[in-house]
């Protein structure tokens, strides 16, 4: 259970960390506040994980056997 | 059943029901054998065991169930039912099914809403009950064992109660706290000023108004979506959490740290974090309020059970409480008082109101050897009887336990929307994230002015940046799109509409039963016992010259002392009409033909036209009348006395008072209307005519009668069956909808998916109006609670900004979410004054008219 947990989490984290980071990449063609960038970086890391949970998590479950 | 883990591959023991031979051995190996994932079947016939190694990632025990099931036999599975608590949507049904649905023993699980209980079919060698319960704690919803009869509606009540309280606090908290916040918001504008102190406009005191609401108030929703989260599941209140945080954390933000970019000091948004919280509540606690109501029907049911019975033990009379009363045990029932057990009248006469029970609105006259429900109400006389059914046994207690399962299975229209409830939460997660990026990168740039408004708010988002504009875009898709009206939208109405049909004493077995029955197109009725009272009376008495009565009264002696239905009828007849049959003083039955008595020196004979040639009895004009009686379908038997032809005695079977009422009726909804029989067609059709049927289903053998319904169903109809559950039984069964006439009292030997408690066909049609106006409700409350998320997704999404330059603010979307929610419950609640059209204008157990018909053969 504790490494389907861990292996969830990284694919999840790792997953929404690149959408947050693809995110800071499209800030950068414009004028937008270092509070923007960081501020919607991290609204899209935040949305990216909860979406992201439900499917990953039952995706692992069934891969591990758990 | 048991299973074991073989390297990747498990193995799983099923215990298979219905094998008989080697070749049931072999089907059902080739059928397991069949499923992809299945590596190796062993079948044993002495067991009734299967052992089964396969793949869990490939198939599940569901899927081998089925294939059994598909080729007639069946994996015998547990069930246990269980209440669970904490789920507010339909999300949170669809979370509980998946994660106990996982558990590899699972069959089958039923999760509802409404009733807040869960039914699952399992193996337990394979996954315990205790297994199946910490399933669903570990998603976040707390498990109770559901508790029974009065003590589970007392426990019911008090968890509703307690809901409804601590909902109650949560809104005094959040509302009083909220409306402080929102005049602090807008102490600038209007009229404000003037009487609204500067200070609590302060953000400081503003964010010491807020912070208890989000963290006291608001806390559940943050716990609770939590508690899924971790586990991969997602709920409404995670939809909530994300709007009361996001806009709490940028009006904390925009209060400490003002030039941080999110939009300054003047955009803080604590009246959104405030408000949306209290809306919430307002939803949930108002959900808590009417959801107890449309379990009304069960709890009246429940009241009543009488508390105290009369029983007579040792010659002496003691009243003793009514769970207590054994069976045999003789009772005593005074005027006015409630029967307390099923049981047999032994002594004494009255009459009794089963109005409760049976939606019978005439009492009901009993005497020695009559039955006697209990839970109904003794009216004028008192009497004694003897103990048949107590306790669980109880037709009360059966109505209540087949009420309470209806209401927790699943309609078919229910099983799409919990499915498409569940995957929703996701998709407003997405859709908010791509209503921040589109607002983020296109929409602020396109189209944003400083002049732009919240809707029905007076302050201007002047200062807010891309960030800040699409943040509160994205939060307000998360609030508004919440599609908690859905969860509710079918449970609730199956809830009313199965309590609805119980107060007239139709019982359906099911959601799945309402739904079918709302959607027949042709009825069947079996004749005998059906549409007629399944007893022949007499229907016509001819005198050739003379007294009619003295033509009864000389066919009475003649059958007095026969045990022939047909002489039986005559000499009922006869009493009926006031004539008491002398005794013959010699009698001789002549087989095929008739009977011949001697009566005080005359010579009677009573019989058909052979009797009468083989006697040389004139007939004359009496031979035409007959064919007319015969063509009618009634049986004509010939008086003669003392070899002169007397008159007619005509003799049939009658049709009960409501039968071509019912089937008019049935014509008005647009049905087709069958007769089976296992008449002569002549006959039949002569009955079908009389009553208005269709469709005439004749000389059909009793064991045919579900091959005739399947003949039907192959022309693409939907097809019910109305006649006695028992020996009916075959096809009722083959029927989309068997439904059980005047089942009185033992309803759980009843075949069929609807029974009707009384033998009134009006009830037949009174339970497909209960049905269809209970499938009505659930596509209404389908069509608010989805019809409001299509308007409001588009809102909330800023479609309309480009145009008015106005945006749907959080705390407007709460309150647009709830009122949503409310809407469908008290659209559901509008069944309570419901009264099917037929018992409009026909009140229940009411004799409209008599309509006789007639038949010369038993089905």
């Amino acid at each position: 259970m504790k490494n389907i947990n861990v292996t969830s989490a990284i694919i999840y984290t790792g997953i929404s960390l690149l959408a947050a980071g693809l995110f800071l990449l499209a800030t950068s063609a414009g004028t937008y506040t270092i509070v923007e960038r960081v501020g919607g970086a991290a609204w899209v890391f935040f949305l990216s994980t909860i979406i992201l949970m439900p499917i990953i998590i039952p995706l692992v479950k069934r891969k591990l056997g758990g | 059943m048991a299973s074991t883990m073989t390297q990747g591959r498990k193995k799983i023991t099923l215990q298979i029901a219905g094998m008989t031979c080697a070749s049931c051995v072999a089907h059902n190996e080739e059928a397991l054998k069949e499923l992809p994932g299945v590596e190796k079947v062993v079948v044993n016939l002495a067991t009734g065991k299967a052992s089964v190694e396969y793949d869990p990632g490939r198939v599940t025990l569901a899927d081998m169930r089925k294939a059994v099931s598909d080729i007639g036999y069946e994996v015998v599975l547990d069930t246990a039912r269980f209440k669970i608590t904490g789920m507010t949507c339909a999300s949170c049904v669809a979370n509980n099914e998946k994660a106990i649905g996982e558990l590899l023993g699972v069959g089958k699980v039923t999760v509802n809403l409404a009733t807040e209980t869960a039914q699952v079919e399992y193996a337990p060698d394979i996954t315990s009950l205790a297994e199946i319960r910490k399933a669903v704690k570990e998603i976040g919803y707390g498990v109770e064992d559901v508790v029974g009869g009065q003590e589970g509606l007392d426990k019911e009540r008090e968890a509703r109660q307690k809901d409804i309280r601590f909902q109650l606090i949560n809104l005094i908290i959040s509302g009083t706290l909220g409306t402080l916040v929102m005049i602090g918001m807008l102490q600038p504008y209007w009229f404000f000023p003037n009487f609204v102190p500067a200070w609590l406009n302060n953000k400081v005191v503003l964010f010491f108004l807020t912070t208890p609401i989000v963290f006291g108030p608001g806390r559940q929703f943050f716990v609770k979506s939590w508690g899924g989260l971790k586990h991969g599941v997602t709920d409404m209140n995670l939809l909530y959490a994300t709007g009361i945080g996001a806009a709490y954390f940028i009006a904390v933000i925009n209060t400490f740290f003002p030039d941080a970019g999110f939009g300054g000091k003047e955009v803080t948004f604590y009246e959104a974090a405030a408000l949306l919280t209290a809306f919430i509540i307002l939803g949930r606690y108002l959900e808590a309020v009417t959801r107890g109501r449309t379990s009304e029907a069960i709890r009246r049911l429940m009241k009543l059970q009488p508390k105290r019975a009369r029983v007579v033990r040792d010659g002496q009379e003691t009243e003793i409480p009514a769970e207590e009363v054994q069976i045999d045990d003789i009772l005593t029932v005074r005027p006015g008082e409630a029967i307390p057990v099923d049981g047999i009248v032994t002594e004494g006469y009255s009459s009794v109101d089963q109005s409760m029970i049976t939606g019978e609105s005439i009492p009901v006259e009993k005497k020695a050897g009559d039955e006697v429900i209990g839970a109904t109400m003794n009216k004028t006389g008192a009497f004694k009887f003897r103990a048949t059914r107590v306790g669980k046994d109880t037709a009360l207690s059966q109505i209540i336990r087949l009420v309470e399962e209806a209401q927790t299975t699943k309609a078919p229209i229910q099983k799409i929307a919990d499915k498409v409830a569940g995957r929703f939460i996701l998709g407003v997660h997405a859709l908010a994230l791509m209503a921040f990026l589109f607002w983020f990168f296109i929409g602020f740039n396109l189209w944003f002015t400083p002049q732009s408004h919240l809707i029905l708010t007076p302050y201007q988002l002047t200062a807010i940046g891309a960030f800040g504009f699409a943040f509160i875009i994205s939060v307000t898709v998360l609030v508004i799109s919440c599609p908690c009206a859905v969860g509710l939208a079918t449970p609730s109405a199956i809830m009313a509409g199965s309590g609805k049909g119980a107060e007239y004493g139709i019982l359906f077995k099911g959601a799945d039963a309402i739904e079918a029955t709302s959607k027949l197109q042709v009825v069947i009725f079996d004749k005998t016992g059906t549409l007629t009272k399944g007893e022949p009376s007499v229907t016509d008495v001819i005198a050739k010259s003379g007294d009619e009565k003295e033509v009864l009264r000389l066919a009475a002696v003649a059958e007095k002392n026969s045990e022939h239905p047909l002489g039986e009828a005559i000499v009922r007849g006869a009493r009926q009409r006031g004539l008491e049959p002398e005794d013959a003083d010699s009698f001789n039955a002549i087989p095929g033909h008739g009977v011949e008595a001697q009566l005080k020196g005359r010579n009677i004979l009573l019989g058909n036209r052979k009797l009468m040639a083989e006697r040389k009895v004139p007939l004359d004009n009496l031979l035409q009348e007959a064919e007319r009686l015969e063509q009618a379908g009634k049986t004509a038997m010939f008086v003669a006395a003392d070899g002169k032809a007397a008159g007619i005695v005509a003799v049939a079977d009658t049709l009960k008072e409501t039968s071509a009422l019912a089937v008019e009726e049935l014509h008005r909804m647009g049905l087709e209307v069958a007769m089976i029989t296992g008449d002569n067609r002549r006959t039949a059709e002569a009955i079908a005519s009389q009553v208005g049927i269709d469709r005439v289903l004749a000389e059909v053998l009793p064991e045919n009668k579900a091959e005739e319904v399947k003949k039907l169903q192959q022309e693409g109809k939907t097809v019910a069956m109305v006649g006695d559950g028992i020996n009916d039984a075959p096809a009722l069964a083959q029927a989309d909808v068997g439904i059980a006439i005047g089942s009185g009292t033992d309803i759980a030997k009843e075949t069929g998916q609807v029974i009707l408690m009384k033998d009134d066909l009006l009830d037949v049609v009174a339970g497909m109006q209960v049905a269809r106006a209970t499938i009505r409700k659930v596509k209404e409350n389908l069509f608010w609670a989805f019809g409001y998320n299509t308007l409001a997704i588009p809102l909330g999404f800023g479609l309309l900004y480009p145009f008015f330059q106005q945006v749907v603010s959080p705390e407007l979307a709460a309150l647009l979410m709830a009122t949503s929610s409310l809407s469908v419950t008290l659209n559901t609640l509008r069944m309570r004054g419901y009264v099917p059209p037929v018992r409009r204008r026909a009140p229940p157990g009411a004799a409209l008219h008599a309509a006789p018909a007639a038949s010369t053969a038993s089905t």
